[in-house]
């Protein structure tokens, strides 16, 4: 066998710690190397040419590149030598930079290691095979998870370019919380208004399949080919007989005893209902938890009022299967819920703010519902404790963001803008109202956004204040606000009417299971993880899931809405072509040796794993064996190590290669 | 006993099971496997303290494995079993070896069994792996025979001797395994009388590439014996079989009890207990600690 060895300098990257030269002459050396040469960039085209003119020129069957890392330049030296004629497999890069020069500083030590690293890349590229690329069909389908703007953006996308998208929701509409905003900066104009039409879009798309009030329950397979189970909770109202009409809400006697949670909290709902009155789809759901019917088995007023004969208190959960071949995750955020935590939470809270204890220290999502024409005050400023108009409030920014000690560590984002747009609302409506803001700094990137907040102050009047709150105290239906301003340099007291706290936003609390479930990373506070934070922010690292909106970290809604576009474009990319190439690096169980354990079976994290009869010419079956699909074998290799008597292979990685590669160590 | 054969001949008669797989007596203080296929066959079975092996081992050799199948048709194989011969057969099917269907289980109720053959059985001689036993009624069982019994009451060894190791420096406890070790002469019986040692090549036995060193060598001695410790943590049931079937009684049942234990503390598991449960090896769960991981 002759192998051509081929030594990369990578400009300085490698040069300057790594003697390339010499590592180059000392691997001429090595048996079976046939040519072994350096250059200052093997990834150039004169470098790719080198390499192409050796292998003809030299009659090469096989080569290493010492270089970057393969992540990098992999791909590139595969096919200079595929055209040369050479199996793609039969190319071992050694990772001379991110492995070696990078790591040291010793020029010596570093160029000894050099050399071992190819002398193990020159043993085990004896022993490789050619392997041919495998090709795996593509199901041109696409689940979004989560019914906010971002999933309803991406379906949109998708489906208008023609390719069917299942929408999942767990919530009973689709809307996320946009559909709670009242107003949205910079421009001030009507949430619901801007957001409704793009909802029924959704609702009315041919391509678009919309299950509300349903969750991802299990994720297999892998890109280009997801079986996804989906549980549809029982709404125990048949959507097909429900008309809409409301009539089993209105006559519902259960009045008070749930808080409606599209209102934060800040009003009632029936038993039956639907969250908001432009709900999509506007059909109800029982809450099972506060139904007479489900207490005593009495009531049953929705039933007789029901033209349609639509509710169906035995309707069960129903699970349903649906292929596809990418997977967006639209998931959203959460507010940071800011009361006195329990101790043995490793968030401290902020039980001095009072919230939850007074009821006119709000969350930023209460105080939209407040200030929306649609919400429980039909859009006058009214404060929840008395129903009075609040001539004095006070904003408080970075409740839990940018705080290490008591809340996370990074910025919400959101914040500073939509605290200037409260303000500015509340100033609109009451024109002799007092607002002050307490402010960390105020962010306000973006097009239009530093304009946005200046109005508020230069405008309307907004009083922003430099500085953090201590603590919250009532009297006489006031609320003392103490803080510092620390531009002045001194401490202040406001007695305000109401106080609104600019709260983190967090990521779902079932984040970390649901991704767990589809097989994605996340960070420590529970948002998924990008591919890369700057060349790949719309893709997960698992093949075919892609991020979308808040989910990934916080975002306003352009953000949002931009990414998830994105993601649409990242889905339809895979669907432009009928197969998908996957590298044959997939696992093989002999057959032989195989004692059916089928601990590989248990430990696969992709299911590939399945079981095989072995059976005589007269049916009776001999044993049972393991057998990897190698359409769902992603090559982790996990089998092979869990295998105890080492009847698994990892092609391309096999015993073999792996323990010449050591032993020439 | 006559209850037993007369059970066992029912079963091949009416054309059940392929074989009864028991015990026979070969001398007074002595009893040797047997593969019953007919009456015959069925009227040498016994039960008594000197049933010392676990023929559970013979539930996964391919060669015996052949015998269920009889005139086309493949019929079931009876076995009887210790309550804790059953632990291996349930580690067996928990490991995919056997279908539960697939086999008759005839257990017993059982107080302990002896040493070794030719020793009078009483409170002194009962075998080591009786001592800590708690199961003396079988988890599962297609039948039970035999009256209950007390078991002798007997210091634990085994466990005295793990805790004086435990207390060794680890320069000291690695002087006396080489010491244990380099009796080893690599006869592979520990494997053979394993029940759990199923797998049709074993990875000593893989050569290109060698895993396991082999050498007459303090290396290839505790290759061997700590390869095979490590392939047995949270699957050992604890039938004693290799420590007997070794030649040069080196003490395995040390190194096999001492992961039952770590497996029993780290993760509340012991192998064959519960058709139910999922394997140690290749089950996770997020509580699991994470103490052990290397």
């Amino acid at each position: 066998m002759k192998i051509g060895v081929f030594i990369c300098h990578c400009g300085e990257n490698i040069g300057r710690t790594v003697d390339c030269p010499r590592v180059a002459k000392a691997c001429e050396w090595l048996p079976g190397v046939e040519v072994s040469i350096d250059y200052k960039y093997m990834c150039s085209d004169p470098g790719q040419n080198m390499i192409k003119k050796e292998i003809i020129d030299k009659k090469l069957d096989a080569i290493v590149v010492g270089s970057c890392s393969p992540h990098m330049h992999e791909k590139t030296f595969r096919k200079a030598a595929v055209a040369a004629g050479i199996n793609p497999f039969l190319v071992e890069i050694t990772n001379l930079r991110e492995h070696c020069s990078w790591v040291h500083d010793d020029i010596e030590a570093a160029t000894e290691k050099a050399i071992e690293m190819v002398r193990m890349s020159v043993e085990k590229v004896k022993r490789d095979q050619p392997l041919t690329t495998i090709e795996v069909p593509v199901t041109k389908r696409t689940l979004v998870i989560g019914g906010g703007i971002a999933g309803i953006q991406a379906a949109l996308d998708v489906a208008n370019a023609g390719y069917e998208v299942v929408l999942v929701e767990k919530e009973p509409s689709i809307g996320g919380h946009m559909s709670q905003l009242s107003e949205t900066f910079p421009t001030l104009d009507c949430s619901q208004c801007i957001l409704t039409p793009r909802m029924v879009e959704v609702y009315q798309h041919p391509k678009i399949k919309l299950m509300t009030f349903s969750e991802v329950e299990k994720v297999d397979g892998f890109i280009g080919n997801f079986t996804v189970t989906i549980r549809n909770k029982a709404r125990h109202i048949d959507e097909d007989k429900c008309t809409g009409c409301g009539l089993c809400i209105t006559k519902c006697p259960i009045r008070k005893k749930a808080y409606n949670s599209f209102e934060e909290n800040l009003a009632h709902r029936p038993a039956v209902y639907v969250p908001f009155p432009q709900a999509v789809p506007n059909i109800p759901v029982i809450d099972e938890t506060v139904c007479t019917h489900y207490k005593n088995g009495k009531c049953g007023i929705c039933v007789t009022v029901c033209g349609r004969e639509a509710i169906n208190f035995d309707q069960q959960d129903k699970l349903v299967t649906e292929e596809v071949g990418a997977i967006i995750m639209a998931t959203g955020y959460k507010l940071y819920n800011i009361d006195k935590k329990p101790d043995d939470s490793i968030y401290k809270g902020y039980g001095e703010y009072g919230y939850g204890k007074y009821k006119d220290v709000v969350d930023g999502l209460q105080f939209e519902r407040i200030a929306s024409a649609s919400g429980p005050t039909e859009g006058e400023f009214k404060r929840p404790s008395d129903g009075k108009e609040p001539k004095k409030i006070v904003f408080i920014q970075c409740v839990g963001s940018r705080d290490e000690s008591k809340g996370f560590s990074y910025c919400s984002k959101i914040c500073c803008m939509y605290t200037a747009k409260h303000a500015m609302l509340y100033k609109h409506k009451v024109h002799d109202g007092e607002a002050y803001v307490f402010y960390m700094d105020i962010r306000s990137g973006g097009k239009m956004y530093d304009e946005f907040v200046r109005r508020a102050i230069e405008e309307d009047g907004v009083k922003y204040i430099r500085g953090r709150v201590s603590k919250i105290t009532e009297e006489d239906g006031k609320y003392i606000v103490k803080g510092e301003d620390t531009l002045a340099g001194m401490p202040i007291t406001i007695e305000a009417d109401m106080v609104v706290l600019a709260t983190a936003m967090i990521a779902q609390p079932d984040a970390s299971t649901l991704a767990q479930t589809v097989g994605i990373p996340y960070d420590k506070h529970g948002f998924f993880n990008e591919a890369h934070p700057k060349l790949r922010p719309i893709e997960s690292t698992t093949g075919g899931v892609f991020l979308a909106g808040a989910c990934q970290s916080p975002k306003d809604i352009p953000e949002s809405v931009a990414m998830a576009s994105a993601a649409a474009a990242k889905a339809m990319v895979l669907f432009g072509s009928d197969k998908l190439e996957r590298e044959p690096v997939v696992a093989k169980v002999s057959a032989d040796l195989c004692a059916g354990c089928f601990l590989c079976k248990k430990v696969c994290p992709y299911g590939a794993v399945e079981v095989r009869e072995v059976k005589t010419r007269d049916g009776v079956v001999i044993k049972e064996i393991a057998y990897v699909n190698e359409g769902l074998c992603q090559g982790c290799g996990t089998c092979t190590a869990s295998c105890p008597s080492k009847s698994v292979e990892l092609a391309g990685f096999n015993n073999e290669e792996i323990f010449a590669q050591i032993a020439a160590l | 006993m006559d209850d037993l054969r007369k059970y066992a001949a029912e079963l091949l008669e009416k054309g059940e099971v392929a074989a009864v797989i028991g015990y026979q007596q070969v001398s007074e203080k002595r009893t040797k496997p047997i593969i019953a296929k007919t009456a015959e066959d069925c009227a040498k079975l016994v039960f008594n303290e000197y049933c010392l092996n676990n023929l559970a081992v013979y539930l996964t050799k391919a060669r015996v494995k052949e015998l269920r199948r009889v005139n086309g048709a493949v019929l079931k194989l009876a076995i009887t079993a210790k309550p804790c011969d059953v632990h291996g057969i349930v580690a067996l099917i928990q490991e995919s070896q056997l279908k539960r269907e697939d086999v008759t289980i005839i257990s017993f109720n059982c107080a302990g069994v002896v040493k070794d053959f030719g020793m009078d059985f009483n409170g002194e001689t009962l075998a080591t792996k009786c001592v800590p036993c708690d199961t003396h009624k079988p988890l599962y069982s297609d039948m039970v025979f035999g009256e209950e019994k007390e078991t002798p009451k007997v210091s634990d060894e085994v466990l005295a001797k793990i805790e004086s190791i435990e207390k060794m420096s680890a320069a000291e406890r690695f002087e006396y395994f080489k010491a244990e070790f380099d009796k080893c002469i690599k006869c592979y019986a520990c494997r053979a009388a394993c029940p759990l040692c199923y797998c049709q090549r074993c990875i000593t036995d893989k050569t290109i590439p060698r895993w396991v060193e082999s050498s007459a060598h303090s290396r290839g001695n505790f290759s061997w014996n700590v390869v095979r410790a490590f392939h047995l943590s949270g699957r050992c049931i604890g039938c004693g079989e290799c420590e007997r079937a070794c030649p040069m009684d080196i003490p395995l049942s040390l190194l096999n009890r001492k992961m039952v234990i770590e497996a029993k503390e780290a993760y509340s598991y012991i192998s064959g207990r519960s058709l139910e449960t999922p394997t140690l090896v290749g089950s996770f769960d997020v509580k699991d600690s994470d103490e052990l991981f290397m």
